[in-house]
């Protein structure tokens, strides 16, 4: 029988379990949250209230907490309250019970035993424990029980934090594991590891060796906090806290922790010494210095002559002081490298001291990890995965190793006593340079055991463009146009931040124009970071300083032509935004005609911000939208205002799902997929659709009602209640005017059918009217120079 | 001309909105529930006898329009008996019973019910369809300001404290608390039943409770919690959820009779309304209507401000009403001594005849000859009432 997960139990509140509860409730699943009595009943509330006061003071706490962990709080009504005295039985309706309890054998096992008592045969059971084997916690429980047993480690915070491992014991039915992968994948949108059931699992294992491997470096070759931060940052391709940094966020304690969990349980690691606390970490650790929780650790905050500096602290006589901006010539050179590749050639090439920290870090990580397949994972890719999704790597260390050279690297190894595990000898034995290979856009891995490649699991559903530069089909400076198979091409730009200039605008023309002359439809997307931050400020900033009025007006119309050539084209034209998607960015979504969003997407139309309205068609866009939302009988008021607003407030939602609720995304229309990774795929499939159904395409809108005076009239009197309210400045009020102008279709007498042209050439006038205020341009200088939005 | 007389006068307990007993009640209701008690409290006086009544109301849509007093007249009295709505929003309520009299006066009825009903449960304060004029919208657009920000205007303007507001906001409260002790409240207020059906368990399930008594006052406040609150309207502003009237639903009324009637029902008037004028202010400080209204209406009246005995001064706001009585010159001890809006609640339309009726009943009490009723309202304008009252 097939296997579905349909109800999830979660056993226990805190602040895990809370906010994987709120995560599966993102995923749409009716959850079951479940934690103790408290231990004194408060009087004054009614029985189940007081029965459940913990659990629902948890709940609360993390639906309030940031990041938020929920898409939207509507899907706070598919969580169900309870507690273990009371509502144990409940577990029955679950076909999947998640324990998040305290790291207590003794306790765990005791709530197993009533999971055990109360769970319908044939129901997963996992949990979510960081540090006690797995199967100590199946040990007593039924054989059914044992087969549906496996460990699940979510990473806190559990919706963005992308890693999800699975740990099967030698009992756990394979199907099971099977589900739980697929399921972690498709609903939950995780990169689902498969682990073996030793300390620590994957991601901590090695990523808590590195740290500590870093820590012992910085010691023996006399480095300071600050020098490694910069050496095991960005420049790497790690996240920009780097080393000291992300132990002061996770929090000394916990790191201390994990690694004693290490040296006590691993007594064969080869590489046992690394995890053995260096003295001056137990002392940091003593004195309760253990990172952003107690206010210091590597670092701590201080306010000097009015600024906040964050002063590190000195390994040898544990005092605070700020440094110098550290410099290396092996640096500089990494700054000028073209390609991953070539950085790290030029890290580990250089006679400095960070080459030789880069030489005895990079190879005593290979060195390890090599070694630890097949103990804690049988596939090598799976690591690499764990450390990109749990740890914010770039690059997994095997991937890292190959863009060195494999054979390069086993060599120069010998130099520093590190020895590889077998099976590289044995790779390399038998002539082969590469962990990974692409054969016909598919992913395969070398396998250990076979000695040979396999297909990484989940590549079918995965399009990397990266990989696919040998199906370029055309290219402009910023642009790139790949052929994605079936008929399907994708248009990716590669700009600061993803930025629109004309370059992409001729792209997107280009795209369109490719497209409908040689094949099926068009999908927009990148796999940068950002989908796109907006138009290019810089440049209409440079057009606004010089008063060249001509110039704004044909680059605004270049928008405004290309977001509907993108609406009005002959083939279907998919857009797949992700993460940031904001002002032209969103304009462009605006225009699809369907957008497959990543769950977690950032939209909004955000150029209030910068002193203008949007004026790609965006503006237009809600008035359309506006006007199909409008039914015989009802206020127009309402429907116009809830665009008003959000755009006069430069709102932006907090998941695609809202993105949904503020009418950015249209419900039956666009979509959105929780695993990032699929994105390009679900598009592409997207776009088959859409051919497959028979796309004809659309004919500009004549028949757009707009309201006119009445509601425009109440409109300005809500802005003037913003003012005097200081919520809004003059130059707000001037720009919300405008903005509501264009949404009400101007002063006409009453509600009127227009053309989007009509609306388009409003949308227009009105930013050339506001881009050439000072005012706005302070505003734009302010968010190009600084980041930061003025408020003028 | 005849002389009018205010002869009864009942309300409802005043329900908080949207949270209160009366959430769901619709105002037609509660004011029929006004009116039967009310015409039984005067005796001899039949429904059919009543020429007209008038329902002040500020919102007069949804459950508050198809001209709600006609189906207020007939439910509660007789089909013979007609009803009008009129609307001078906060100022509704007294200028019924303004309009009552006059009509009295000049010979065109001899009894009038006439009040306010008001649900800001049902009916949003700004209506359903708020559609202000363009060409006023476009130039003035200042006159459309929410009555939280006319109220933070009047306070920079008047240099009215944050402090200020809230302990006359406490004060609102101890002594509204005080009344309903001493029964006060319970001789105005006529018990409403509530009947809510809802589904519960899947089940419709009737719910029934008897509201008699008034939601605002909060035993519970203290300076220390009203000063925690944070401004809704302005940021850095002083107003509050706490020094502001509290939204509510109710309905009051009186019944109001020509001489020749008192007479002939040998019925004891309780009042006579001397006079009730209205005046205009700017709309951003509509708070400050009352400073125009009152001086108009005493001088019309002739009646000096030493010689009232008891104000009734509609709290909108704690800084607004502070700032009148600054400018008026009023005596704390005689303004709202048996609390205001803040801490009784203040539905709209309905809150002149609430006023009028706790006025001259204190009046009654304190053996005072003069009580004033006055109120601001939105769109900037004042409405100020002398009743002489017989003890």
């Amino acid at each position: 029988m097939k296997r579905r997960i349909q109800k999830v139990a979660v056993l226990g509140a805190g602040i895990m379990g809370s906010r994987i509860a709120c995560h599966l409730a993102n995923a749409g699943f009716a959850v079951l949250l479940l934690d103790r009595l408290p231990d004194a009943p408060a009087e004054s509330l009614s029985a189940s209230e007081q029965r459940n006061r913990l659990v629902n003071d948890a709940l609360q706490a993390s639906v309030r907490s940031k990041p938020a962990p929920l898409f939207s709080n509507h899907r706070l009504r598919l969580i169900t309250t309870g507690n273990f005295s009371d509502d144990m039985p409940r577990i029955a309706e679950c076909d999947w019970v998640i324990e998040a309890i305290v790291e207590n054998l003794d306790i765990k096992r005791q709530l197993f035993d009533q999971v055990d008592r109360y769970r319908r045969q044939g129901t997963i059971v996992s949990s979510n424990t960081s540090s006690i084997p797995i199967h100590l916690l199946a040990e007593g429980r039924s054989h059914d029980f044992q087969q549906h047993f496996c460990g699940t480690h979510f990473f806190n915070p559990p919706r963005y934090l992308r890693l999800l491992e699975i740990i099967p014991t030698p009992q756990t039915r394979p199907d099971v594991v099977e589900t739980l992968m697929h399921f972690g994948e498709l609903f939950l949108g995780k990169e689902t590891v498969r682990c073996k059931d030793t300390p620590a699992f994957i991601a901590n294992r090695i990523g808590v060796f590195s740290v500590m491997h870093i820590f012992h470096l910085t010691e023996e070759l006399g480095l300071t906090v600050d020098e490694v931060d910069l050496l095991t940052g960005p420049l790497i391709g790690r996240p920009k806290s780097a080393t000291f940094r992300t132990a002061d966020i996770i929090g000394l304690d916990t790191l201390v922790q994990v690694a004693r969990l290490v040296y006590e349980r691993c007594p064969h690691d080869e590489a046992r010494d690394r995890f053995r606390v260096p003295q001056w970490l137990e002392h940091m650790v003593r004195n309760n210095w253990l990172g952003d929780k107690t206010g210091q650790g590597f670092y701590r905050k201080e306010k000097q002559n009015g600024l906040t500096v964050y002063p590190s602290v000195d390994l040898n006589t544990l005092q605070y002081s700020l440094k110098p901006k550290p410099s290396f010539a092996t640096v500089e050179a990494m700054k000028r490298a073209a390609s991953w590749q070539q950085v790290l050639q030029q890290a580990t090439a250089g006679t400095d001291k960070a080459a030789d920290f880069y030489r005895k870090f990079f190879y005593g990580l290979f060195a390890y990890v090599s070694r630890r397949i097949p103990e804690i994972s049988d596939e090598l890719y799976w690591v690499d995965a764990a450390m990109q999704a749990g740890f914010g790597w770039q690059h997994g260390p095997f991937a890292a190793w190959e863009a060195l050279g494999i054979r390069q690297v086993r060599a120069a190894m010998e130099a520093f006593h590190f020895t590889p595990a077998e099976w590289v000898d044995e790779l390399l034995r038998r002539g082969h340079e590469s962990f990974y290979r692409f054969e016909q856009s598919k992913r395969y891995c070398y396998d250990v055991s076979t000695q040979d490649y396999r297909p990484v699991t989940g590549s079918e559903h995965l399009i990397v463009l990266e990989h696919r530069s040998d199906h370029e089909v055309w290219r402009n400076s910023a642009c790139r146009l790949v052929d994605l198979g079936d008929g399907v091409v994708n248009l990716e730009w590669n700009t600061k931040m993803n930025t629109i200039g004309s370059e992409v605008l001729e792209g997107v023309n280009k795209a369109i124009e490719l497209a409908e002359q040689n094949f099926e439809g068009l999908v927009i997307s990148n796999q940068g970071e950002n989908f796109s931050a907006g138009a290019n400020l810089a440049l209409i900033l440079m057009l606004a300083m010089e008063q060249d009025y001509d110039e704004l007006e044909r680059a605004c119309r270049l928008f405004q032509q290309t977001s509907m050539r993108l609406r009005y084209s002959a083939v279907p034209v998919v857009v797949a935004p992700h993460q940031l998607t904001l002002g032209g960015g969103c304009e462009l979504a605006l225009h699809a005609d369907s957008v497959v969003a990543a769950a977690e997407t950032y939209m909004g139309l955000v150029e209030v911000g910068v002193g203008i309205i949007p004026a790609g068609g965006g503006t237009k866009e809600l008035a359309v939208r506006a006007s199909d939302a409008f039914t015989d009988g009802i206020p127009e008021l309402p429907i116009v205002q809830r665009f008003f607003t959000n755009t006069a407030m430069g709102k932006v939602s907090g998941s695609a799902e809202e993105a949904f609720e503020m009418g950015l995304l249209r419900v039956g229309i666009d979509l959105y997929c929780m695993n990032r990774k699929r994105q390009l795929f679900e598009a592409k499939q997207r776009v088959l659709e859409l051919v497959r159904r028979g796309y004809v395409r659309a004919q500009p809108r004549q028949d757009i009602r707009v309201a006119g005076r009445t509601v425009l009239a109440a409109l300005y009197a809500g802005i003037e209640t913003m003012v005097y309210g200081k919520y809004a400045s003059e130059h707000d009020r001037l720009i919300a005017r405008k903005l509501a102008y264009v949404l009400c279709g101007g002063d006409l007498t009453a509600t009127t059918s227009v053309s989007e042209q009509y609306l388009l050439d409003l949308e227009r006038e009105a930013f050339l009217s506001l881009v050439t205020t000072r005012k706005s341009m302070e505003r734009m200088q302010s968010i190009l120079n600084t980041g930061k939005p003025l408020r003028n | 001309m005849q002389e009018a007389y205010v002869v009864a006068g009942l309300r409802t307990a005043i329900g908080k909105a949207k949270k209160g007993a009366f959430r769901h009640v619709r105002p037609d209701d509660l004011a029929v529930v006004v009116i039967e008690s009310l015409v039984k409290q005067v005796s001899g006086l039949t429904p059919t006898a009543v020429d007209d009544v008038i329902v002040g109301t500020a919102v007069p849509e949804a459950e508050q329009g198809l001209q709600m007093a006609r189906w207020i007249a007939l439910r509660s009295l007789a089909i013979e008996v007609p009803g009008v709505t009129i609307n001078r929003y906060c100022g509704s309520g007294l200028e019924a019973i303004a309009l009552a009299t006059a009509k009295i006066k000049c010979g065109m009825a001899d009894c009038i019910i006439a009040g306010g009903a008001e649900s800001m449960s049902l009916v949003p304060t700004m209506g359903w369809k708020t559609a202000p004029n363009f060409t006023l919208a476009d130039d003035h657009a200042e006159y459309f300001l929410s009555m939280g920000l006319t109220a933070e205007e009047v306070a920079q303007e008047h240099r009215i404290t944050r402090e200020e507001s809230d302990a006359f906001a406490l004060a609102s409260h101890r002594r509204a608390l005080a009344a309903r002790s001493a029964g006060y409240f319970q001789q105005e207020i006529v018990p409403v039943t509530v009947e809510e059906i809802t589904v519960e368990k899947n089940h419709r399930t009737i719910h029934r409770t008897v509201v008699c008594e008034d939601e605002g006052p909060r035993p519970d406040t203290s300076l220390e919690a009203l000063s925690k609150l944070p401004p809704v309207f302005r940021q850095d502003g002083q107003v509050t959820a706490g020094n502001a009237s509290q939204t509510s639903d109710g309905a009051a009324f009186v019944v109001v009779l020509s001489e020749a009637m008192v007479k002939k029902l040998n019925v004891k008037p309780w009042a006579r309304l001397v006079t009730c004028v209205s005046a205009g202010v700017h709309p951003r400080l509509m708070g400050m209507g009352p400073v125009e209204a009152v001086p108009r209406a005493l001088k019309r009246s002739g009646i000096r401000l030493q010689d009232v005995g008891v104000i009734e001064l509609n709290e909108a706001f704690a800084c607004q009403a502070l700032a009148v009585m600054k400018a008026l010159d009023l005596d704390p001890e005689r303004v709202n001594p048996n609390g205001g809006a803040i801490a009784l609640g203040h539905p709209l339309g309905c809150t002149g005849a609430v006023l009028t009726i706790k006025a001259v009943r204190q009046a009654q009490r304190q053996n005072q000859k003069y009580a004033l009723v006055t109120a601001c309202i939105g769109g900037g304008q004042g409405i100020a009432a002398v009743f002489e009252v017989f003890s």
